[in-house]
């Protein structure tokens, strides 16, 4: 099967194209960078059928940061290249054509984005392009699906160029220049109000006050509707119907014993407790559906509304002062965010970043001090019980952490810390379908990740219970525990399954009897002591296995300091 | 472009971080290494065009640029070594 790789700048819409080819809806998104992880389909074109690559958006086959090193190797590995530009952008887009039809590789290029030139008073001529660059040129508008068809159509006469050859750097523009005044002609055009008002949010004196009260408006969104979402829907489904069938169905074939025990617990219809009965198919169920994924859900649909209006770069702008404090630069803000919904991709973001400093930093940050939504709805569940002045300690502590943990790591870890280079594309009016899609698939990607290591990780706490390997533990562990920190021994299983998964682990810690304080310095142990299996899998990944090394030992170093301050601050000797 | 001709030809190129916001400029050199400026070129950042200064962060954070429809924000660092002529 041949392959052909779909290439372009950051903010071209080539994901939109590569959805709009090959039919299955892959997400598009605003952020220059987020499609780091690269996607494949198959397509048929004329009978034929061909593998197609959406390779990470790059400026130049000159790499800048791990992303863009992925793009060259994917260029070469292609057979046939669609090259997307962007036409509102001509002149800066062909740098990357003339590279990419340079090197030889049949090539047709895409004009996309064709609607928005006549917008802005920008004529191109494409049959003079096309005869400039000698490779087969179309005009798309990937949104709408036009174009497509043409482009998928000219496929067969992708060629190699005969007019445009490989060259030096100041060569490639001045023929850039060239090619532009033949075929391209500008109009004057005003700033319009609509672009006055979008630039009010990256001034600083308007902007930071705005960028507060969105981040607190999310925040809002999130748990409001998470929380309405629980009481109306989850709750009485949990509550009403499942428990009570459940519970029924298990005692008519077991009405008591092991097997009784693990499925469901010690729940009894007229005493039905979802958090505290510890059964595969009772509390293995009701963490992940009822008490997660309602802000699992919310978060991902205010994430991705934020991304595809196009807000975030600006909010890296305003943070990226900030930031710099701690060795990172704005950008960073992405894998932070994505952290609060979940790690794994969090800590697959940290790839936009350009030094390995900076990776190193990041990801080590978010999966010490950044509580993924699970978490967070557990931490709001059990702590929410004493008043919110337990869950902004938690909050609190985390942020002090991050940031003092930030300029330590700025000092020690050796490298280089470049500064914030970042296009700030145009607002654009999301697309509803698009939103939910991409809502959905997040969700999705939740559920089918977390129910599973849910119930394994309530079924081995079952197991560590019947075989008696929590009591040895508990004894093991005490010192620590419960002189240095001040928890119950039995808190060692809750920490022991949070290697697993946090958010049943933070849901063990209910049945232990602690106070608010015990309570809220677990909770701020659990999120700093080490990632949950799956992050951890990422980061090895990620940073390698002596950074990950110098990470854990960070991270087991910190909680500990952590938890014995905390114990002093909360409880006393 | 009537915007060249009101320029005086002896006027000084200055560093880009002394222009305030809404002040325009043309930019003459970009002064970094190969590899930054290319960059910068393949993000629209050309020597000779023209660019607006849209926003200006405190405490010596990133500008935000205005060039040809596009919007960029860059560390005051590069900011510093980009030479302009005030417009």
């Amino acid at each position: 099967m041949k392959k052909i790789s779909l290439m372009g700048c950051p903010n071209v819409g080539k994901s939109v194209v590569f959805s709009r080819l090959t039919g299955v809806n892959v997400i598009s998104s605003n952020y220059p960078g987020t499609t780091v992880d690269f996607t494949k389909g198959n397509t048929r074109i004329g009978g034929e059928k061909f593998e197609l690559i959406d390779v990470p958006g790059t400026y130049s086959l000159e790499p800048t940061s791990k992303a863009e090193e992925v793009a060259l190797y994917m260029l070469q590995e292609g057979d046939i290249v669609i090259d997307v530009v962007d036409a509102t952008h001509l002149e800066r887009n062909l740098y990357l054509t003339l590279e990419i039809i340079g090197r030889k590789k049949p090539t047709i290029v895409a004009l996309n984005l064709w609607d928005e030139t006549k917008h802005l008073g920008i004529d191109i001529d494409v049959e003079k392009l096309e005869k400039l660059l000698d490779v087969p040129v179309v005009p798309t508008c990937a949104i709408a699906g036009e174009g497509i068809k043409e482009l998928a159509s000219k496929v067969g006469d992708a060629k190699p160029s005969k007019t445009i050859e490989p060259m030096s750097e100041g060569e490639r523009w001045l023929k850039i220049g060239e090619i532009i005044k033949e075929v391209q002609v500008v109009h004057h055009r005003h700033h319009t109000i609509w672009e006055r008002i979008a630039d009010t949010t990256v001034k600083p004196v308007t902007g930071i006050p705005i960028a507060i009260l969105t981040i607190l408006l999310t925040f809002l969104f999130i748990i409001v509707i998470g929380n309405w979402i629980i009481e109306h829907l989850m709750d009485p489904i949990f509550y009403n119907y499942y428990g009570p069938w459940i519970v029924g169905a298990v005692n008519s074939f077991s009405p008591e014993g092991l097997l009784h025990d693990i499925l469901i617990g010690k729940s009894t219809v007229e005493s039905l407790d979802f958090m505290q009965s510890f059964g595969l198919l009772t509390t293995g169920l009701y963490v992940p559906f009822d008490m997660v994924l309602p802000f699992v859900i919310t978060f991902y649909f205010m994430l991705s509304l934020l991304e595809d209006v196009g807000y975030l770069p600006r909010l890296a702008v305003l943070v990226d002062t900030g930031l710099h404090k701690l060795g990172l630069h704005g950008s960073a803000i992405v894998p932070t965010i994505l952290g609060f919904g979940c790690n794994v991709p969090g800590a697959l973001a940290t790839r936009i970043m350009e030094t390995e400093k900076q990776r190193f930093i990041a990801a080590t940050l978010m999966a010490i001090a950044v509580p993924c939504m699970a978490q967070s709805a557990m931490i709001f569940g059990i702590l929410g019980r004493y008043g919110m002045k337990w869950i902004i300690i938690v909050y609190c502590t985390l942020l002090v952490l991050y940031i003092l943990l930030g300029i330590l790591l700025k000092k020690i870890v050796k490298g280089e810390s470049p500064e914030l280079l970042l296009e700030v594309p145009s607002y654009r009016k999301p697309d509803p379908l698009t939103l939910l899609k991409k809502t959905w698939t997040k969700a999705y990607g939740f559920l089918a990740e977390a129910v599973p290591f849910v119930i394994l990780g309530v079924f081995i706490v079952n197991l560590l219970y019947v075989f008696g390997v929590i009591d040895v533990l508990s004894t093991v562990f005490s010192p620590v525990l419960t002189t240095l920190i001040g928890l119950p021994e039995g808190a060692i299983v809750a920490l022991i399954m949070g290697f697993l998964r946090k958010d049943i682990a933070i849901g063990m810690l209910l049945p232990l009897d602690m106070s608010p304080q015990q309570l809220t310095i677990s909770c701020i142990i659990l999120a700093t002591y080490f990632p949950c299996i799956a992050t951890f899998v990422v980061m090895l990944r990620e940073l390698g296995i002596r950074d990950m090394l110098k990470a854990a030992g960070l991270m087991i170093v910190i909680s500990l300091t952590v938890g014995i301050i905390m114990r002093l601050i909360l409880i006393g000797i | 472009m009537e915007l060249l001709s009101d320029m005086k030809p002896d006027r000084k190129a200055v560093p880009l971080s002394t222009l305030f916001p809404g002040e325009r400029g043309k930019i003459i050199s970009l002064g970094h290494g190969a590899g930054i400026q290319r960059h910068l070129r393949t993000m629209g950042l050309m020597e000779g065009k023209i660019i607006t200064v849209i926003a200006a962060q405190p405490a010596r954070g990133p500008f935000v640029i205005g060039v040809e429809g596009t919007q960029i924000a860059i560390g005051r660092g590069m900011v510093r070594r980009i030479l302009i002529q005030k417009i």
